[in-house]
């Protein structure tokens, strides 16, 4: 009977354990559920579609890796790529600087340091198709008001979008003015949540401003930074409607990202196995530099403490 | 109203507790006025009441067909039109979706005429052959060709190589580029590029440009090129899929555009449509090549400088006359509800009463040839029979699913060799010749690599 009753007991136990234990996974999995169908689902049914070919907008069936071949030989692809790296490299060391410069300046207590705050931040929030076209007002060689600002001062008329420098220019002006407040806020944070004890006692033993700043400010700023990075970089290669409204990639393929090449592969030339192709070549690339730079912060996290 | 009679019905109002009960009965109330002040009377179709539902892409150019014709069309016939526009580029991908499902979300989509050969060997659209559809023989039939796949003439995919042409899309707007001028420089319809040419070199930039072309990559230049290509002799594609314009005729079209360089604005490698066509109605250019709905824009005082004083005539010729052909055309979808509906419906658009009251009431491009040489059409809208004139001599782009690839490639370079060409300003047939050959090995690897061509 004892031994009846302490059976019933430990079953009784063992799924109340096994519920208790449960109820953190349920709870998960309507998220989980929800993130497969928008984010797992469409990466698979890409991977599917990378290894197909599609003609007159059917799927023709399975040709194995043809697509990533056909990519591997197309020249106008490590062109895509080459410009996108030339494009990222330019805007996020560009955007990084100049958003630590205004985070540096806004973080002491200026006067109207909030209206500074805020006007800096304006350009982020505008939408990407809306600030494409607003430069491309102002770049405009007939009604934009750059080539005559330029002809006021003596100089030529730079018809900026009409050359391939001064195009590719023209798209990382556009960037670094929308997307700097980005790396500006999160610097910002970063700094008014940084330590003030080593900078006060590098103030106390004499240093200077840029030796404070380089000794202390900029280590213990790193992990931050490499987070913004990190994220701006992304979020760069995959830049997009500014250029579809400025330039469609060109003159010639001089702007032309990798962004812009998969779209018409997929969407203008119906090569939409290809396209996958591509992505996926991309997304790959991303993942192995994304894996690199948490590495990196941990190992600069690690220095620090 | 005294601050206290207020205060007691506010607290009133707030202690009444709105009842699910009374929240239906409000509900049916209401949907029982409006439907008695027939608010929502024109949207209901009844399910007996038969409808068909077309689709397209915005234009102006579409605007007459859906302001007036469907309209008529339901007065004439009884049969509901629902009409639903989007973006170009949206449009495609949702009647090309809805075509390769079967969806039926669609009876008619209204389609660009280079979506013809993916969407008819694909299925996406139905062969109006076989749905009993009857061409109107008075139908121009450089636009009544662009509708049948596999094509008629020229070149030919292998997959399709002994099919018989069936007719998949019929034109419903027959769009062509026409030579606009302006008659204060030229007294008569300039026949040839050297015509233009001539009158270019009396020009002085900035008040006044001898051409205004577009010059960006892709589409916008290739329509630039393409009348010039053309009417040097020259091709965008053999009957055989070789490149057709790296030759001499293809070269001496591309130095001929590149001639008007001084002629020209100065940022033109970035000009689209817009800027074009704006230097044509601020009176500050002679002569352009563009698409027919410039024609009435040129005559409209709110937004055009030269009202009256431009002409239309077809695109000039040096061996020949060839202007690009862009037309919109029509096709029965693969799921459509209502394909008789579809099929009455565009019979009735193109025949040639409907097209002569088009061309009379709208001065649209017609399709038929009796509307656009109509005498009280052409007295009222002018461009009609350069428009037929046109479409006569047009040349039609490759007919492939991988024409926009082709012309995307051939696009690119032109807009190289153009920005090259306005840097050096020396040296155009050499510029001409090194990228219109690299256009013509990428075309071919690109084609090969496709296969199904050589």
């Amino acid at each position: 009977m004892t031994t009846a009753t302490n059976i019933v007991v430990e079953r009784e136990g063992r799924v109340q354990r096994l519920r208790a234990a449960s109820v953190p996974y349920l709870l998960l999995l309507p998220a989980v559920i929800a993130l497969a169908a928008v984010s797992l689902y469409p990466t698979l049914d890409g991977i599917r579609a990378s290894l197909h070919r599609f003609r007159y907008g059917l799927d023709m069936g399975f040709t194995g890796g043809d697509n990533f071949t056909a990519v591997y030989n197309d020249p106008v692809f490590w062109q895509a790529i080459g410009t996108t790296a030339l494009f990222v490299a330019f805007v996020v060391s560009i955007e990084t600087l100049l958003g630590l410069l205004l985070a540096l300046l806004v973080a002491r207590e200026l006067r109207f340091a909030g209206l500074i705050r805020v006007a800096l931040i304006l350009p982020m929030t505008i939408a990407p198709v809306v600030v494409g076209v607003i430069w491309r007002l102002l770049y405009a060689s007939d009604i934009g008001v750059v080539d005559p600002l330029f002809q006021a001062l003596g100089l030529g008329a730079p018809h900026v979008l009409a050359h391939p420098l001064s195009a590719f220019l023209g798209l990382v002006t556009v960037d670094v003015w929308e997307w700097t407040p980005l790396l500006f806020l999160i610097i910002l944070a970063g700094l008014q949540s940084m330590p003030q004890d080593p900078l006060e006692a590098a103030r106390v033993d004499g240093a200077s401003a840029l030796q404070t700043f380089f000794h202390h400010t900029l280590p213990l700023l790193r992990p931050v930074l490499l987070v913004a990075v990190v994220l701006r970089t992304i979020d760069a290669v995959g830049t997009f409607d500014q250029i579809f409204v400025l330039t469609k990639g060109g003159p010639g393929v001089s702007t032309q990202l990798i962004s812009i090449y998969a779209y018409n592969t997929a969407f203008l030339f119906n090569q939409y196995g290809r396209a996958m192709a591509m992505l996926i070549g991309v997304l790959v690339v991303l993942i192995l530099l994304m894996v690199a730079a948490v590495r990196l912060m941990r190992r600069s996290s690690q220095v620090i403490e | 109203m005294s601050d206290k009679t207020k205060n007691t019905g506010k607290s009133k109002l707030l202690k009444r507790r709105i009842r699910r009960r009374d929240f239906i009965k409000g509900g049916i109330a209401g949907s029982a006025l409006l439907a008695g002040s027939g608010i929502f009377a024109p949207r209901i179709i009844r399910a007996d009441t038969p409808s068909i539902t077309i689709g397209s892409f915005q234009d102006n150019a579409m605007v007459p067909f859906h302001e007036y014709f469907i309209k008529e069309f339901t007065t004439k016939t009884g049969i509901a039109v629902n009409y639903n526009e989007t973006n170009y580029d949206t449009w495609y991908q949702n009647c090309k979706n809805d075509g390769l499902n079967k969806t039926g979300a669609y009876d008619i989509y209204v389609m660009d005429d280079n979506w013809v050969p993916e969407f008819a060997a694909g299925k996406i659209v139905q062969s109006l052959d076989q749905l009993g559809f009857k061409a109107n023989p008075d139908i121009l039939p450089a636009g009544l060709e662009m509708g049948l796949w596999p094509p008629k003439s020229g070149a030919r995919m292998k997959d399709f190589a002994n099919d018989k042409p069936e007719l998949y899309s019929i034109v419903i707007i027959d769009d062509v580029e026409i030579l606009y001028y302006n008659k204060d420089f030229f007294p008569t319809a300039p026949v040839t590029w050297d015509d233009i040419y001539n009158v270019a070199k009396t020009t002085k930039a900035p008040d006044m440009y001898g051409w205004s072309p577009r010059g960006v990559k892709g589409n916008p230049i290739m329509m630039t090129y393409l009348p010039l290509l053309n009417s040097y002799g020259g091709n965008f594609v053999n009957p055989d899929w070789t490149p057709g314009f790296a030759g001499p005729e293809g070269v001496g079209a591309l130095s001929r555009l590149f001639s008007f360089i001084p002629y020209m604005p100065d940022g033109v490698a970035e000009y689209d449509t817009d800027q074009e066509v704006q230097l044509m109605l601020e009176g500050k250019c002679t002569a352009l090549t563009e698409y027919t709905g410039l024609a009435q824009r040129v005559d409209d005082p709110s937004s055009s400088k030269v009202v009256g004083k431009i002409n239309m005539a077809a695109t000039p010729k040096q061996v020949k006359s060839g202007p690009a052909i862009g037309t919109f055309i029509a096709s029965v979808s693969s799921g459509a509800k209502n394909p008789q509906g579809a099929v009455q419906f565009l019979e009735w658009f193109t025949s040639s009463e409907t097209q002569l009251e088009f061309a009379r009431k709208y001065g649209g491009a017609a399709v038929t040839g009796s509307a656009l040489s109509d005498p009280e059409a052409v007295q009222k809208h002018r461009w009609l029979p350069a428009i037929a004139d046109a479409v006569n001599n047009s040349v039609e782009k490759p007919r492939t699913p991988d024409e926009p690839k082709m012309e995307d490639i051939l696009g690119t370079a032109l807009n190289e060799a153009l920005v090259e060409a306005i840097a050096a300003k020396a040296n155009y047939d050499a510029i001409a010749q090194k990228h219109l050959s690299a256009a013509a090995d990428q075309i071919t690897a690109y084609l090969k690599q496709q296969g199904g061509y050589f």
